[in-house]
């Protein structure tokens, strides 16, 4: 079992609705915006935007990024804690029990995926009914960042050992992927391979970001083609 | 060499003691100051706990900025001991006897206030007891291959070491207060001498303790300040994964090490009325060195951007023009100006390498060394490889506070150890008239009874 | 009677009170000598400079490396935590360890060897609060009734001799 994604640029339009709906099913507080001009906002996934050439032949690029679940993630080694270390079935785990908040990890991350507990999070009635009892409040001195819906793959697979089936492809959805209207998020099992997300990552169009720097992501992206 | 009359056994006793047993008010107007400064970062410090991390510049991308800068600038200061005690007495350079013990006490207390930095920047500092390797109720223990337990475990051997190194030494001066002073003082140093006759026998025991942590101290110092370069060169940031890094910090410590040390002598010189003892060549020698680490640092940094630059590497290269061309341009000019120029011209013309001139020195390089640290971290975390996630830091006051009280807490523990201790090695200096005539073997004079009785 | 003994005002004296309390068959194991400098450009000041301290540092260095490297493979091979793709007990990062270890056994063994051969913290026979002033005291501790006027000659004999008894 190795979860892996793949990210269709082709099929992105930039609406952002996963980084709406990963806030929501993860618990993650929003900082206003005079902390956000001040770089503290938590977007676990991120619609990065660039702009290329000169008017009027201007073109807008967008390109979702989370954390990539790199098999040889450079901040791994580095937390003193093993709060942040690699799980069996391929995930990059953060352990926020174990974390100390030295703040490492983020700084070895070559796509800037980790994010910092700047203050206690705090929600405006009646938002807080909203919060997800499956994931845990992180306080403030913490590391998070995206986990690909742990906790739903966590529930789908022991959901599937207690019915004595395997996982199904396309069973597990994380919030992100589940909220992409264009469905240009794709979730599975990268070690089946006829799952969808295996097919997707051998697409001709396919590679992977930073792919140079030997950290061997789990996500892979499809070009854009027009 | 200076025409200064080498003095007494008696007035060596008298000056060296004058501080610790006759105090002005001049001490505690120092004193008050000084704590009012390190009292309000250690409120700095509270409400940073209290109020959350926030009120600090650290930001997404820049997760290190002063906190570190200071650590690794402290750290660094540190090895001005080590060098000068450890190293010139291992080569028994006889000039380094007035100076050992300033040394010394440098490395100790630039150690401890170093080592406060790595608890001061934590997310969650109360828990920062779980870098120690201990069996805890998580069945969990420290990752060993993460730079920052290294850096847990060498600052603390290199604090053990040192502290040891320091206070051997302090056990034959402080017999002498002992039988100097009366009352209360006279009990406490008692304790503190642990029983010190002065016989042979504890004479060579020390000795041998004291070649052989010299010895040992060397390697623990060179190694403290690569590991704590490792904690950059360990992460694939721009600019930071170089294998120099290493050697690199270590020549840099040693070099604001001397720095450091050479502004502690002269104001110790001058507050203490030290000029019997500590001499114009003294600060030359001394000067010198720092000549030839600020030509070592030179080499250093020649090194690593010349790689970087005929390398070529997108990403890197951006880093590199930041600061040497955008930004950073203002800060790194100063760098090398403070770092390269300014100990060049001063200690190269010997016109120039007096007292004063050293001083002046050894602040430009204070103060580009401190910026060296800051272009490390910063400019380099702030330009990483994804264009959107680029960003720029702003320091705030909670760590202006912080990172500035930092020198005024070093002050201080200075000021607080000259009262206690006397600043000069009392046998240090004396046992120089008692060297063995050819330095190598002794030609110990022996009589026999007839020769005596003539 | 405690203790019978001299100070003398340098090393010249002090080898000349030695020399003829040899001659007036005392040991050299029963001779105290005590000064505020190491005397090495006299004889006397010699004595007793043989020691183990360098070895039992390496032994200590040795018991600092197992430590480091118990530590180390007990704590990563009872809970093997995959990081980044390294191996569980990488030679290289453990190696930082081990060195810090073995520096701090040497270090700290030297320190215990030093404060129990040269009898730290215990209480002193004798002793002089003018050695601190650059005297020299050399004397002998517990003599026997008979031999006391024998070694006052002694000690009295060479130049600037202080005597003292208690």
């Amino acid at each position: 079992m190795k979860w892996g994604m793949a990210v269709d640029l082709d099929r992105c339009d930039g609406c952002a609705a996963c980084v709406t709906a990963c806030h929501a099913e993860n618990n993650i507080s929003t900082v206003g915006a005079d902390q956000a001009s001040r770089g503290r906002a938590k977007h676990w996934i991120r619609v990065e935007r660039y702009w290329e050439g000169e008017f009027p032949d201007v073109r807008l690029k967008f390109r979702p990024v989370m954390c990539q679940h790199c098999e040889n993630a450079p901040c791994e080694p580095v937390c003193p804690t093993y709060a942040s270390h690699h799980t069996a079935d391929g995930l990059n785990a953060q352990v926020y029990n174990r974390c100390i908040g030295t703040r490492y990890c983020a700084n070895a991350c070559p796509y800037n995926v980790r994010f910092f507990d700047f203050f206690n999070p705090s929600w405006d009635k009646p938002l807080h009914l909203q919060l997800n009892p499956d994931v845990s409040l992180r306080e403030v001195g913490v590391m998070e960042k995206c986990t690909f819906c742990v906790q739903r793959i966590k529930a789908t697979t022991i959901q599937a050992k207690a019915e004595d089936r395997p996982v199904a492809d396309g069973e597990i959805k994380p919030a992100c992927a589940q909220a992409c209207p264009a469905q240009a998020l794709v979730f599975g099992d990268l070690d089946d391979p006829e799952s969808a997300v295996s097919r997707l990552s051998r697409s001709s169009r396919g590679s992977k970001l930073l792919e140079d720097r030997g950290t061997k992501p789990a996500v892979t992206y499809l070009s854009r083609q027009s | 060499m200076s025409a200064v009359p080498s003095p007494s056994h008696g007035q060596i006793n008298t000056d060296l003691l004058r501080p610790l047993l006759k105090t002005s008010w001049k001490f505690f107007a120092v004193v008050v100051v000084l704590g009012g400064i390190v009292v309000a970062a250690l409120l700095a410090w509270l409400s940073q706990m209290f109020f959350g991390f926030g009120i600090s510049g650290i930001r997404w991308p820049v997760y290190w900025g002063f906190y570190v800068t200071s650590f690794v600038f402290w750290i660094g200061i540190s090895h001005a001991g080590t060098l000068i005690s450890a190293i010139l007495r291992l080569v028994d350079a006889g000039w380094r006897r007035p100076v050992t013990r300033c040394a010394e006490v440098i490395t100790v207390f630039a150690l401890m206030i170093g080592a406060m930095f790595p608890i001061i920047h934590l997310g969650r500092p109360w828990l920062a007891f779980w870098l120690f390797p201990y069996p805890s109720e998580r069945l969990i223990w420290p990752n060993f291959r993460s730079p920052l337990v290294w850096d847990f475990f060498a600052i603390n051997t290199y604090l053990t070491g040192s502290v040891l190194f320091l206070f051997l030494p302090m056990i034959p001066d402080f017999a002498v207060v002992r039988d100097k002073s009366t009352g209360l003082r006279r009990r406490i140093y008692t304790l503190l001498a642990v029983g010190w006759r002065g016989t042979p026998k504890q004479w060579h025991r020390l000795e041998s303790a004291m070649a052989i942590m010299a010895i040992a101290i060397v390697p623990v110092a060179v190694s403290v300040h690569t590991i704590v370069s490792f904690d950059f060169s360990m992460a694939p940031v721009p600019m930071w994964q170089s294998t120099i890094f290493g050697p690199y910090f270590v020549a840099g410590a040693i070099f604001s090490g001397i720095a450091g040390l050479l502004i502690a002598m002269a104001i110790l010189r001058r507050v203490l009325h030290l000029e019997r003892y500590l001499h114009p060549i003294h600060f030359e020698n001394l000067g010198k060195l720092l000549l030839v680490m600020a030509l070592l640092w030179g080499y250093f940094v020649f090194n690593e951007r010349l790689v970087t630059y005929y390398g070529n590497e997108p990403s890197e290269m951006a880093v590199f023009w930041r600061t040497q061309r955008e930004s950073f341009a203002p800060l790194y000019w100063t760098m090398v100006f403070g770092n390269f120029v300014l100990p060049l011209v001063i200690m190269g013309i010997k016109r120039f390498r007096t007292i004063t001139g050293c001083v002046i020195a050894s602040l430009g390089v204070i103060v580009g060394m401190w910026l060296e640290r800051f272009l490390i971290i910063v400019p380099s975390l702030g330009h990483k490889y994804l264009p959107y996630s680029y960003g720029i830091y702003r320091p705030q006051p909670v760590e202006i506070i912080i990172a500035g009280a930092t020198f005024a807490a070093m002050a201080l523990l200075y000021v607080l150890f000259v009262k206690i201790v006397p600043i000069i090695s009392i046998w240090e200096l004396k046992a120089g008239d008692h060297q063995p005539p050819d330095g190598s073997h002794p030609v110990a004079e022996k009589r026999s009874l007839r020769e005596v009785e003539g | 009677m405690k203790a019978v003994y001299a100070l003398y005002p340098d090393g010249h004296s002090a080898q000349q009170a030695v020399v003829r309390l040899h001659a007036a068959g005392v040991n050299d194991r029963d001779i105290t000598i005590q000064s505020a400098q190491p005397i090495e450009d006299f004889e006397f000041g010699h004595r007793d400079k043989a020691t183990w301290m360098w070895w039992i540092a390496c032994g200590g260095a040795l018991i600092g490396m197992a430590s480091a490297l118990g530590l180390a493979w007990l704590t990563e091979m009872s809970w093997p935590i995959d990081v980044g793709g390294l191996p569980i007990f990488a030679w290289w990062p453990n190696l930082i360890i081990t060195f810090e270890l073995t520096m701090l056994g040497a270090i700290v063994a030297t320190v215990v060897t030093l404060v129990l051969t040269a009898r730290l913290g215990r209480g002193s026979d004798i002793y002089d609060a003018e050695v601190s002033d650059g005297k020299i005291l050399v004397g002998v501790v517990n003599p026997s009734e008979s031999a006391v006027a024998g070694l006052e000659a002694a000690l009295t004999a060479p130049p600037g001799a202080q005597l003292k008894k208690i």
